[in-house]
C-alpha cells in the first residue's frame, strides 16, 4: 500500500471540498444570516487540512499511477470519513450544535444522503447551513468521488477502482467508454432532474430557497428538509406527489434514465429490475392504502396520499415524512420495515440492499431448489437475460449476509447501551440503509438527538457502511488488509 | 472519437493501452470473461463480453457510431467476418484486420475494393521477417528498424571494452573522424536512455543507436570497428508462417538454411516448398540433434517457434555452443525486461509489431511514423517540417531543442541529410527525431505536431 500517494488522492478531495464550502459561504454573506465566519473557517482548516495532506504525500509518475483494487477501497472509505469529518466543521463552528458527536453524526448522515438529524429546531439554524446540509446529501448522492472523476481528469487509469468502489451497484456499468465522460453523464442526468424539480416544487408555491433545497435532497434519496416537520409542514397533495415521482425517479438506475434521454423510452420497462422496483412501489402503496383506508384515514384520497408517500420514501430510502407511520396499524409498519431492508435499484442513488441483489438472490434460491429436484441440472442466475457470473453472485450473498451480519450486531450494541428493541433496531436499520427516520424514539416524529453519542458513532459508522456498498468500508477492519 | 477493437489479445490490449492514454474513447469486445476484467481493471475503456463477429454485440457496443473498427483477434475468420459484419450495419465505419494467412495474400486487395472493403489489411509477419533479416544480417546489430521507405535506417549496438568507440566523447568525434561521423541517437546505459550531446561519452556495455542511410550501414559499421561478414549458413526452429517465409527469402538470398520442424505433417508441406532448404523433422530444443547438424559452424540460429519458452531454451542453447547470432521471437511482452538478464538481446515480436503498423496506420495528420524502442521509453518520430513550427528555416544550433530529444535526419527531396549544427530544415522537408518518453510532449510543441490517433 502506497500510503503517500494514497494520501495525495484524500488531499485533492479535501480541496474539492473546500472549494465547495464557499457556495455556503457567499450565500451567507449576501444573505447576511450571520454564518460567514464559520464557514470561513470550515474551510481554512479543510484547505489546510488538505495542503498539509498534500505536502505530506509523495507524487507519481504517470506509471505508477495505476491503483488497484486494494487502494481504491482504502481511497474511498479514507475519503468519504475525511469528507465526513471536514464537512462537519460548519455545524460544529454554528451556535445550533454543541459537541463533535453531533456535528459528525449531522455530517456524515447528510453525506451518506441517510437523512437522520440531531438538530431539534431546524427553523431555528441559519439560512447558508440549511442549505450546506442540503447541498452535502447532494455531493453525496451520485458521489463525490464520481464529480472529481467528472471534473478532474487526473486519475485516468486507476479511476475505474474508485468509480467501482463508491458507486452502489454489485456490478458497476460505465454508460460510456471513457470513465471521465461517464461521470460526467451520471452528473449531468442528475444535476437536470434535481433543476426539473426545483422549478416544478417553485412554480406549486414554494419558496425558492425551500424548493432547491428539497431538490437537492430529494434526488440523492437523502430526507433533508429545512422544515421541522418535513414536507407534511406544507400539507399540499401537489407537493407530495410531485415528490413521490421524483422519488421513485431517484430510485431509479441511472444508466436507465441516460438510455431514455438518448431515445429509448421504454428502457424502464425493459430492464427486470426497474420493473421489480416499480412494481414494489405499487404493491406496497395499494397494502398501505387499503390498511389505512377505515382505520387511520377516512377519505380513500387521503389513504391514497400518505401510503404512497411513506411507501415510496421509505423504499426509495428517501426518509422524508408526512405522516407519522408509527401511528399506522401493524401490517403497514411491518411493510414499511421491510422496506428498509430492501431499496432502491442498483446504480440509483438510494441505499438498501438494492433490488437488483434481492432479484439476484432469489433466482439464486430458486436454483437450489430446483437443483434438489434435478440433479444433474445445469443453469445460470439470469438477469435481465444476462448470465450473472459465479464471481457476482458469490459478493451478492457476501453482501447480504454481512448486511443482516450487521444490522444484528449493531442493533445488538445498541440494545447494550439501554435502548429497547424496537428503537435499537430500527435506528440501525434505518441508518444502514441510508434512510433517515427509523422506529420507536427515532421514529418520523423524533429525532436523534436524545441517543447517547456512543450509538451516534455506531450509527454514523453504519451510515458509511451503508452508503459505500459494505465491503468499501469493513475491508478496513479485516487485519490482512494492514498486512 | 470511438474506436472498437475486436479481441483483447496481446495486440488488442496494446493498441487499447495506447488509445485510452490519448483519451480516446475505446470499446473492446471479447469473448474471454477472465481477459475482459482484467482490461476493464487495467484501463479506462468499455469492455463488452461476447463474440466480435456477432451482429447483436457489435451493435451493443455502439459500432453505428463508431468511426473505425479494428478486427485483431488471433482468428482471421473472425475478423473478416467482423467487418463483413460491419460493412452491413455500419458501412461508413473504417474498418482495418490484421490477416495472417498467406492464402489471403493475393485477395488483400480484393478485400479492400469489394465487399467487406476493409480499409486496411495488416500481416505483421511480412514486416517481422523484414526485421529478422536486419538483425541476421548485422550480428552485431541488436535492434534495427527503417524509416522513409527503407533509406534510413537506425541501428543499435552493443559496444565493448575492444571497441575504438570505448572511453570516447562525443566532442572527440569530429576530430577523429572528420565528415563521416556517426550520428548517435541514443545511448542506453543500465535501462536508463540518454540522448547525448557533445559532452555526453561512450563506456563499454552501452547500447548505441545510431542512424544511417540505409546502404551506407556497413561504412558506419566500420567506423564502430566492426566488420560485417555475410552470414553463409543459417538454421531456423520452427516452421510456422514467419519461419516458412523468412526460409524462402534466405534461399534466395543464397544462404544455406536449415529449417527444424516439431511437426512430420508440416514438415513434407515445407519440403514441398522449399528448394533448397534442408527441412528438418525434430524437436528445437534437443540438443542431440544441434550435434548432429554441426550447429557450432551455423553462422545464425533463428528460433520462430509459437512458444516463448522453446525459443528462448533455443537461443540459450545455441550461445551455449557458440552461435552468438541468434534472434528469438517473444510473444509475451512481459517477458521483455528479464531478457537481457539472461543474455538474449535481439527478440522480435509479431504482436508488437502488429500493434506498432496499427497504430501507425491510424495516426493522422503531420506524422508520418513513430517506432517506440525499448520497452516504450524511447521514440522515433517521422513528421513533416511545417511553415509555422519554430524549427523551420534557421540553423539547427539556434533553436532551442528541448532537453531529450534530438533531430536525427533530414529528407528534402528523396535525399538523406544527416544534420550538423549548420544545418536548415525547409518547410515541406520530412523530418526525424529521437526522444525520451518525457520529452515527447514538448517535441509535439516545438513541431507543432500532435502525436495523436485519427
Amino acid at each position: 500500500m502506497r500510503w503517500r500517494y494514497i494520501s495525495g488522492i484524500i488531499s485533492l478531495f479535501l480541496l474539492v471540498l473546500a472549494l465547495i464550502m464557499a457556495i455556503p459561504l457567499l450565500m451567507s454573506i449576501v444573505f447576511k444570516d450571520g454564518a460567514h465566519v464559520s464557514f470561513m473557517w470550515s474551510m481554512v482548516t479543510t484547505a489546510a487540512a488538505g495542503l498539509l495532506l498534500k505536502l505530506l504525500s509523495r507524487h507519481m509518475d504517470e506509471d505508477a499511477r495505476f491503483i488497484n483494487q486494494k487502494e481504491g477501497m482504502a481511497v474511498v472509505a479514507l475519503s468519504w470519513t475525511a469528507i465526513g469529518v471536514f464537512g462537519a466543521l460548519p455545524f460544529y463552528f454554528s451556535p445550533d450544535f454543541s459537541s463533535v458527536t453531533d456535528a459528525v453524526f449531522e455530517s456524515i448522515s447528510g453525506f451518506t444522503t441517510t437523512g437522520s438529524s440531531v438538530m431539534t429546531n431546524i427553523e431555528a439554524a441559519s439560512p447558508s447551513l440549511l442549505f450546506w446540509r442540503s447541498l452535502i446529501q447532494w455531493l453525496g448522492g451520485m458521489g463525490i468521488i464520481v464529480l472529481s472523476l467528472a471534473i478532474l481528469p487526473f486519475l485516468g487509469v486507476g479511476g475505474i477502482q474508485l468509480y467501482k468502489a463508491e458507486v452502489p451497484s454489485p456490478v458497476p456499468d460505465k454508460l460510456s467508454p471513457r470513465l471521465s465522460d461517464s461521470a460526467k453523464i451520471l452528473w449531468m442526468v442528475y444535476a437536470g432532474l434535481t433543476l426539473l424539480l426545483a422549478i416544478l416544487l417553485a412554480i406549486g408555491g414554494m419558496s425558492v430557497f425551500e424548493s432547491i433545497c428539497h431538490a437537492l435532497t430529494t434526488l440523492p434519496t437523502g430526507g433533508f428538509s429545512p422544515k421541522n416537520s418535513s414536507i407534511a409542514h406544507y400539507d399540499s397533495a401537489y407537493f407530495d406527489y410531485v415528490m413521490v415521482v421524483f422519488m421513485v425517479l431517484a430510485g431509479i438506475n441511472f444508466s436507465l434514465h441516460f438510455q431514455m434521454l438518448r431515445g429509448k423510452p421504454l428502457a424502464f420497462f425493459k430492464d427486470t429490475e426497474c420493473k421489480i422496483f416499480l412494481g414494489l412501489a405499487l404493491l406496497f402503496t395499494l397494502a398501505i392504502t387499503l390498511d389505512l383506508y377505515g382505520s387511520v384515514y377516512d377519505s380513500f384520497a387521503a389513504a391514497v396520499r400518505y401510503a404512497s408517500f411513506q411507501a415510496v420514501s421509505i423504499l426509495t430510502t428517501t426518509g422524508y415524512a408526512t405522516a407519522d407511520y408509527e401511528l399506522f396499524p401493524g401490517l403497514s409498519q411491518v411493510i414499511l420495515f421491510a422496506c428498509m431492508f430492501m431499496g432502491a435499484s442498483a446504480g440509483s442513488t438510494g441505499g438498501g440492499m438494492k433490488i437488483a441483489r434481492l432479484i439476484v438472490c432469489c433466482k439464486f434460491a430458486y436454483r437450489e431448489l430446483f437443483r434438489l429436484i434435478h440433479p444433474r441440472n445445469v443453469r445460470h442466475v439470469k438477469l435481465n437475460r444476462m448470465k450473472v457470473s459465479e464471481d457476482v453472485l458469490r459478493s451478492i450473498m457476501g453482501f447480504l449476509a454481512l448486511y443482516l451480519f450487521l444490522f444484528v450486531a449493531a442493533s445488538a450494541v445498541m440494545a447494550a447501551m439501554g435502548l429497547d428493541l424496537v428503537t435499537a433496531s430500527g435506528a440501525v436499520a434505518s441508518c444502514l440503509g441510508n434512510i433517515g427516520p427509523g422506529f420507536g424514539t427515532v421514529g418520523p416524529a423524533e429525532n436523534f438527538a436524545h441517543l447517547p453519542a456512543m450509538a451516534k458513532w455506531v450509527l454514523a459508522w453504519c451510515m458509511l457502511l451503508g452508503r459505500l456498498e459494505i465491503y468499501t468500508v469493513i475491508i478496513l477492519v479485516v487485519p490482512e488488509f494492514w498486512k | 472519437m470511438k474506436i472498437i477493437i475486436v479481441g483483447a489479445g496481446e495486440v488488442g490490449y496494446n493498441i487499447a493501452s495506447r488509445l485510452a492514454s490519448e483519451n480516446k474513447q475505446v470499446v473492446v469486445i471479447e469473448k474471454n470473461p477472465e481477459l475482459a476484467r482484467v482490461l476493464f481493471e487495467d484501463l479506462d475503456v468499455q469492455v463488452i463480453e461476447g463474440s466480435g463477429s456477432s451482429p447483436a454485440t457489435l451493435t451493443r457496443a455502439g459500432i453505428q457510431e463508431t468511426a473505425i473498427l479494428l478486427a485483431v483477434t488471433d482468428s482471421d475468420e473472425i475478423n473478416l467476418t467482423a467487418c463483413l459484419v460491419t460493412n452491413l450495419l455500419s458501412p461508413s465505419t473504417k474498418k482495418l484486420a490484421r490477416i495472417r494467412n498467406t492464402d489471403f495474400d493475393a485477395y488483400h486487395e480484393a478485400f479492400k475494393n469489394q465487399i467487406p472493403y476493409i480499409d486496411t489489411i495488416i500481416n505483421p509477419e511480412i514486416e517481422v521477417v523484414k526485421t529478422i533479416r536486419r538483425l541476421v544480417d548485422i550480428p552485431q546489430a541488436l535492434d534495427a528498424g527503417d524509416f522513409a521507405d527503407g533509406k534510413v535506417r537506425y541501428t543499435g549496438i552493443r559496444i565493448d571494452a575492444a571497441s575504438v568507440m570505448a572511453g570516447m566523447c562525443l566532442n572527440d568525434f569530429q576530430e577523429r573522424f572528420g565528415e563521416s561521423r556517426p550520428l548517435i541517437a541514443a545511448i542506453i546505459r543500465k535501462n536508463e536512455v540518454i540522448v547525448p550531446r557533445g559532452d555526453d561519452c561512450i563506456f563499454p556495455g552501452d547500447l548505441v543507436y545510431f542512424v544511417s542511410h540505409a546502404d551506407q550501414i556497413h561504412d558506419t559499421l566500420k567506423i564502430f570497428g566492426i566488420q560485417v561478414k555475410p552470414i553463409q549458413s543459417a538454421l531456423i526452429v520452427g516452421g510456422g508462417r514467419i519461419g516458412a517465409r523468412l526460409a524462402g527469402q534466405m534461399e534466395k538470398d543464397g544462404i544455406k538454411t536449415r529449417l527444424i520442424e516439431a511437426s512430420k505433417t508440416r514438415c513434407l508441406e515445407l519440403a514441398e516448398q522449399m528448394d533448397n532448404t534442408v527441412v528438418l523433422h525434430g524437436d528445437g530444443s534437443d540438443q542431440k540433434l544441434f550435434l548432429e547438424e554441426n550447429l557450432n559452424q551455423i553462422d545464425a540460429v533463428i528460433s520462430v517457434t509459437d512458444d516463448d519458452e522453446t525459443n528462448v531454451l533455443v537461443s540459450l542453447l545455441a550461445k551455449n555452443l557458440g552461435v552468438e547470432n541468434t534472434v528469438t521471437r517473444i510473444g509475451k511482452s512481459s517477458y521483455y525486461p528479464f531478457l537481457t538478464t539472461i543474455g538474449i538481446e535481439k527478440v522480435v515480436s509479431p504482436r508488437l509489431s502488429a500493434v506498432s503498423s496499427i497504430l501507425q496506420n491510424v495516426r493522422q495528420g503531420k506524422v508520418l511514423s513513430d517506432i517506440s524502442i525499448f520497452g516504450e521509453r524511447g521514440e522515433f518520430i517521422q513528421a513533416i517540417a511545417l511553415e509555422t513550427s519554430d524549427i523551420t528555416d534557421r540553423p539547427l544550433k539556434t533553436i532551442d531543442v528541448p532537453k531529450g530529444a534530438l533531430l536525427v535526419c533530414i529528407i528534402r527531396n528523396g535525399n538523406i541529410i544527416i544534420p550538423t549544427g549548420e544545418s536548415v530544415v525547409t518547410p515541406g522537408d520530412q523530418i526525424i527525431v529521437f526522444a525520451v518518453k518525457q520529452a515527447i510532449k514538448k517535441m509535439e510543441k516545438l513541431l507543432t505536431v500532435k502525436l495523436e490517433f485519427f
